[in-house]
């Protein structure tokens, strides 16, 4: 009875070596540039078409400077320990400068200062942590893709027409900037924001947002969404009524491309996640090198329209691949 | 079956430590062995000084959490909400110093009393609601819990806590983290609760045979309230050392947290159908898991490759137990 027990603990024990084995040894075989330096990436999560662009540009910058490039990630945004954990993991192995891309920025401030401490460059990408010492922040200026939505949206329609504004959850700051940069550019056209309110950056919610606009004002001609979800679920509704609304999200996802494409949303203004990994690793490198990193780098927007989409859309999935 | 456990807990029946049934009750440790031993091979930077107080560190909130639901299972129950209630504890806590800024003593007070009243409304759903099992009791708590941790600052973070709060779970003394000597006197703590007081005997009693326990005289209720309570409470002490180590409070805290507890206290030895598991076989699953994910992120394996061999762990620690039940049985 014992023998057997201690058989199985045995084939436990095995079962976790070989799947160990097998893991590391996968993960060596794409994540490095065969360089001497070491940059340690930790994002939100790897589980999303978004994370899969910004890993796919920090290992092509890897590649192209000869650079280790590690991209690490929790299975969900909302595993925030396991990041902070993660990061702590990563930082324990001395790479020569870190990347994040903070799912709750506090929560990361206590380990990235620690880094900072003992020298290691911090880079932050996508969202901004607020503490002493990192090297830059790299993302989307939110405020400029706003008002390129707005101005993209008022070229579309004529002066004094209606339109609606799609917030993010309120105190989000990447999606208020975004609505605010919006408001400013249309206003400046001369339209008329009938309606701004908060769909949480969910499909679902947005989707019945819009039908309560629209059973106030039926003549809305346009609406600028914070993200791509939103946009989409705004769209469900004024198909429901069969109007022709204009609407314009924010992200570029490829959802909203495909879209784009069949004549559903009238455009997107893309942010660069690609970029963002792009540039991450790129400038970590600068930095370990004692090179002058600029504090906030623009990780620069796209705007899509039918014209470009069906490029876009191939650059997406080429990159996904 | 009972008896022969209550026995064995007691340390009565000392002189029924075989060779055999040492190698069964070490069974979990010599697991942990084996893990750092391979892992010691495969990856050079795994048993360092850092790093193992970095084990130190990440295991410290699982392990609170899963002592605190060594209890429930005991009784052959569980504890679904502690995540749950890791989160209303240090919202409600961020708001009293930070928002309100209260005395941190009254902050560390509310985290610890919102987990222990949590915990004790779940005892009184099991025991004076009769609902009929603990697992749609602490369901329902998970999900109340967790809705009120969100409503609360409508999803908003609460940062920059008074560095008394902090203390547990940043500080170190020498290289040890505080938070790890913490779970040490915790731990210690549950081992002279569970073996050598009247309440401790009868949670082992009870998670034997309720009835048996019932005919014989223990309040079973009471013991059952105090049980989820005490599970509580650590919910609440582990997320003091959560908020110490990331200086934050956040309502999406503890998010499915429950999971690798239960995971913890089953991979120590103990057992779901309740009167089986020690408080050392549960710090050991718990360090069992911290260091399967401590290392699997030193050696870069991904995090869905590391979900999935956790839980083959976890299952080949249960088939261990049930082999152990069908031998005692057998007996």
């Amino acid at each position: 009875m014992i023998s057997k027990k201690f058989k199985l603990f045995g084939a436990a024990v095995a079962v976790s070596c070989m799947a160990l084995t097998a893991g590391c040894s996968g993960d060596k075989a794409n994540g490095s540039g065969g360089g001497d330096e070491n940059v340690s990436v930790v994002l939100k999560t790897l589980s999303s078409p978004y994370w899969k662009y910004v890993e796919a540009g920090a290992k092509a910058a890897g590649k192209k400077h000869g650079v280790n490039v590690n991209v690490v990630g929790p299975n969900a945004e909302s595993e925030v320990m396991q990041q902070v954990n993660m990061i702590e993991d990563q930082l324990s192995q001395s790479p020569g400068a870190i990347v994040v891309a903070p799912s709750q920025p506090e929560t990361v401030a206590p380990s990235l200062e620690n880094a900072v401490k003992s020298k290691v460059p911090v880079l932050l990408i996508d969202s901004n942590a607020d503490f002493k010492g990192k090297t830059t922040f790299i993302g989307t200026e939110n405020f400029t893709a706003g008002q390129e939505g707005g101005k993209l949206l008022a070229s579309m329609l004529k002066k004094g027409d209606k339109v609606v504004l799609i917030q993010g959850a309120l105190g989000n700051p990447a999606t208020d900037e975004r609505i605010k940069g919006a408001e400013e550019a249309l206003k400046k056209a001369g339209m008329e924001v009938v309606s701004k309110q908060p769909a949480d950056s969910d499909k679902t919610k947005a989707m019945s947002v819009m039908e309560n606009i629209l059973e106030k004002n039926e003549d809305v001609k346009g609406v600028f969404s914070a993200n791509d979800d939103m946009a989409l679920g705004a769209l469900r509704a004024v198909k429901a009524k069969n109007l022709d609304v204009k609407i314009i999200g924010t992200d570029g996802t490829e959802e909203a491309v495909k879209s784009i494409l069949d004549g559903g949303l009238a455009g997107t203004i893309a942010q660069s996640p690609y970029n963002m990994g792009y540039k991450g690793v790129e400038n970590a490198l600068k930095a370990i090198k004692g090179k002058k990193v600029k504090n906030r780098i623009d990780s620069g927007i796209d705007i899509i329209t039918k014209d470009n989409a069906e490029e876009k859309l191939e650059f997406l999935k080429k990159i996904s691949k | 079956m009972s008896e022969i456990v209550v026995q064995k807990e007691n340390g009565t029946v000392k002189k029924n430590l075989t060779i055999k049934n040492i190698l069964s009750k070490f069974a979990p440790l010599i697991g942990l062995v084996l893990l750092v031993v391979v892992l010691t091979v495969l990856s050079d930077r795994f048993l360092t000084v850092n790093n193992v107080m970095n084990i130190a560190r990440q295991s410290s909130i699982n392990s609170l959490l899963a002592i605190g639901m060594l209890l429930p299972i005991l009784t052959a129950g569980i504890d679904l909400s502690v995540g749950s209630v890791l989160a209303i504890s240090v919202m409600l806590m961020g708001v009293t110093t930070v928002n309100m800024g209260s005395n941190p003593f009254i902050g560390i007070l509310v985290c610890l009393g919102v987990g222990s009243g949590f915990g004790w409304f779940n005892g009184i759903l099991l025991t004076k609601l009769r609902l009929p099992h603990p697992f749609i009791s602490t369901l329902g708590t998970m999900n109340i819990a967790r809705g009120i941790a969100l409503i609360i600052t409508a999803a908003a973070p609460i940062a920059g806590f008074p560095y008394m709060i902090q203390f547990m779970g940043r500080e170190f003394v020498g290289p040890i983290p505080v938070s790890f000597i913490l779970v040490i006197a915790v731990y210690v703590i549950f081992h002279i609760f569970l073996t050598r007081t009247q309440t401790g005997r009868y949670i082992y009693a009870i998670g034997g045979n309720p009835e048996a326990a019932r005919l014989s005289g223990i309040n079973v209720d009471r013991v059952l309230i105090i049980v989820y309570t005490i599970s509580g409470l650590m919910a609440g002490l582990a997320g003091l050392v959560m908020v110490g180590r990331v200086n934050s409070a956040f309502p999406l805290a503890g998010l499915s947290y429950e999971l690798d507890a239960i995971a913890a206290v089953i991979i120590g030895g103990a057992s779901f159908l309740g009167g089986v598991g020690t408080v050392w076989g549960t710090l050991i699953g718990a360090l069992i898991i911290a260091v399967l994910r401590n290392g699997l992120n030193l050696l870069n394996v991904s995090a869905d490759f590391q979900m999935t061999i956790i839980g083959a762990v976890i299952i080949a620690a249960v088939y261990v137990d049930v082999l152990r039940q069908r031998k005692n049985k057998k007996k």
